[in-house]
Order: structure tokens, then sequence, then C-alpha cells
């Protein structure tokens, strides 16, 4: 068989995949395999909670604050009743054990901001996070330094990542718990008039949610940020 | 029940079979690096986060740590012991560093554990 007596397209063929086993793989899998023997829990469970993490990710609750923009009804039930607006979008905060997961309360609320209030989340005892509706947190969100210096210093942990709010807008700090999630609505930018559910979405980015960022037009990523390690965690 | 104590006594603890992937290295950064990956997380990220939940779930159940003492153990742990380690595979270092220093694997089982595995895998 020479090179190109196939009809397959090149550009289609499958991408680079890592070809040896790493240690940190066979890792997981001897935590996982021990932790079933010993009865821990069961295979069903850790496919159950896998499967719930693969699919968990930002985009429903993007969804929502989009149609919280271009509806007034609808943005009132985000407000009051978050989930059954999250239902809405998709998101049953009771998966997925009938009682939402393990570390995840059920007591969510959405924060909305205002031209002269900016909210911004963080878990200061550890990584709380609404998952269900906005997936895994980032890996800057976890570190000791984002969740320690927001606290203290808002303006400042927010101005590295490009976010400077002028001084007449009140920064408000929402500390997530074991008891309660948060997750922010920020206003529709300028720009975005008569755009549709789907393009809205598209600008609506986790970073927009957590309130490290602003909604803009065009500006469609989160932001890139270097987190730095604690000296004293 | 957790203190910060528990958390801070778990960093002492030497497990050669951790200490010996930390000194292999092989890092999702380096071998997305090697082979030309894109994938921002390594293939067993998703898996390890439902290994997490179903810990938390049987948190109760067993004489394992509790969500806030794994998360504890795991802030302590990843900025001291395992520090050269970029996340998830500090989280992951880290969470089986508490499971063996609180007694709930042993080390030598563990060990035998990761040889077996791999063999089975490179069959």
């Amino acid at each position: 068989m020479t090179d190109h007596d196939h009809d397959h397209d090149h550009d289609r063929t499958v991408k680079p995949m890592v070809d040896e086993i790493t240690d940190f793989e066979v890792l997981e899998i001897a935590l996982r395999e021990l932790c079933i023997e010993k009865g821990i829990f069961t295979l069903e469970d850790h496919r159950h909670f896998t499967e719930f993490a693969e699919q968990i990710g930002p985009t429903p609750a993007a969804r929502l604050v989009a149609r919280a923009w271009l509806n007034p009804e609808f943005k009132t039930l985000a407000l009051t009743d978050p989930m059954a607006a999250s239902k809405e979008v998709g998101v049953d905060w009771f998966e997925p054990t009938g009682w939402g997961t393990p570390s995840d309360f059920m007591a969510f609320q959405i924060l909305e901001n205002t031209p002269s209030l900016h909210h911004v989340i963080v878990c200061a005892l550890c990584s709380c996070y609404p998952r269900p509706i906005l997936g895994n947190s980032p890996e800057w969100y976890r570190t000791p330094n984002y969740r320690r210096r927001l606290v203290r210093s808002p303006r400042q942990v927010l101005s590295e990542f490009g976010l400077y709010l002028p001084d007449d807008v009140e920064v408000r700090v929402e500390d997530s718990n074991q008891k309660h999630r948060f997750m922010v609505m920020p206003m529709q930018p300028a720009g975005t008039e008569g755009w549709d559910e789907d393009q809205l979405v598209e600008i609506i980015t986790r970073d927009c949610l957590i309130g490290v960022a602003l909604p803009k037009a065009g500006v469609t990523t989160n932001v890139i940020t270097d987190t730095r390690p604690a000296v004293h965690p | 029940m957790s203190t910060t104590e528990d958390s801070a006594s778990i960093e002492p603890t030497i497990i050669e079979p951790l200490q010996n992937i930390v000194q292999r290295n092989q890092v999702w950064p380096v071998m997305a690096a090697k082979y030309g990956v894109e994938n921002p997380v390594p293939p067993w990220k998703t898996s390890l986060d439902g290994l997490c939940d179903a810990l938390d779930h049987a948190a109760c159940d067993a004489d394992i740590p509790s969500f806030k003492e794994r998360r504890d153990e795991e802030d302590v742990l990843s900025a001291t012991v395992y520090s050269s380690l970029p996340y998830p595979e500090s989280q992951l270092v880290s969470l089986a560093h508490s499971l063996v220093a609180r007694g709930v694997i042993d080390g030598a089982e563990l060990e035998r554990r990761l040889a077996t595995i791999r063999a089975r895998l490179e069959a």
C-alpha cells in the first residue's frame, strides 16, 4: 500500500496522543481500585460521579444570564428562584445523588451586578464553587493565593485579571461556603444591543460569572493568569 | 473530627512510591509538549473528580478524610511536599498521600498495586 492509495482526508486523521503510560494515570487507577476493593465506594458510584464530572461546564450558566438579559421575567426568576431558573437551562441541582453533589450544597444565589455594585465570588475556606451550573473551578480559584488575597485586597486581585473598576463602584466579595454557592450576573455590555441569546452566551465567559472579568463584545475567552504558589498556605 | 492539626501533621510523612512518582515527573505539561497534545488537562482528570466525589459521598461511612480535610491537606501538601507538581497532579498525589497517611491505604499495598497496574497497561 502506498502512502496515498486511500481516500481519507489527512487533515481529519487522529490528533496526536500521549503514547506512554504515566505514573499519574497508574496512580489514579490504583487509588480507585483499592477504594472499591475496600468497599469505600462502588464502581457504579465512581462511574456515576465521573459521568457527572464529564458533563458539567460553564455553558448553562452563560445561557441563564443571557436569557435573563433578554427576558425580564426570567431575570426575576433567576434572582428569586435560581434553582428553578437553573432547571430552565438544563441544570438540576438535585443531580447526581438526589441531594446534589456530595460537596456542593443546593443553597444557590445569583448576585446581580449594577452600575454601582460589582460582585466577585471566592471560597476562602477551600474551593466551594457552583459546579453543577459552572463546571469545575479553574486552578487559580483553588489556590490559597486567590482565596486569601481576594478577601483582603479585592481591587488589587481583580486588577491582576485586568479588571480595573472605578472607585465609585462598590466591590462586594461573596464568600462561598459549605452551605452556599454563588454566581455573578454581570450587566449586559454596550455594543450588544439586538444580539440574540446564542450570541450573548459566547461573551459570558466563566470569568465573568465568577466576577473577575466583565463581558465585552468580541471577547469570548477567559483571562489566562499565572497563579503564584502560596508561601504560607 | 477535623482540626488544623490533623492537616498539619500529615506533611512530614514521606511516602516512597509517591516520591518516586514526583521524581519521574511525567506531568501533563511535559507529556503534552513531548507528544504535541493540546488537551489542557490530563485524561485521568474527570476520573479523579469522580473519585473525589465518591470519597466525599462515602466520607460519613468510612474512616476517610471529609471534603474539608481532603482540601486542607491538599493545600498543605501541594505547597510543601509536592510543590514541584503542577495541578491537577498535585491534587492526585496529595489525595494519595492523605489516604496512605491516614491508613486508609497501606503504602506497601499501594506500591504493589502501582506495579500490577503498570504491568497490566503495558501488556
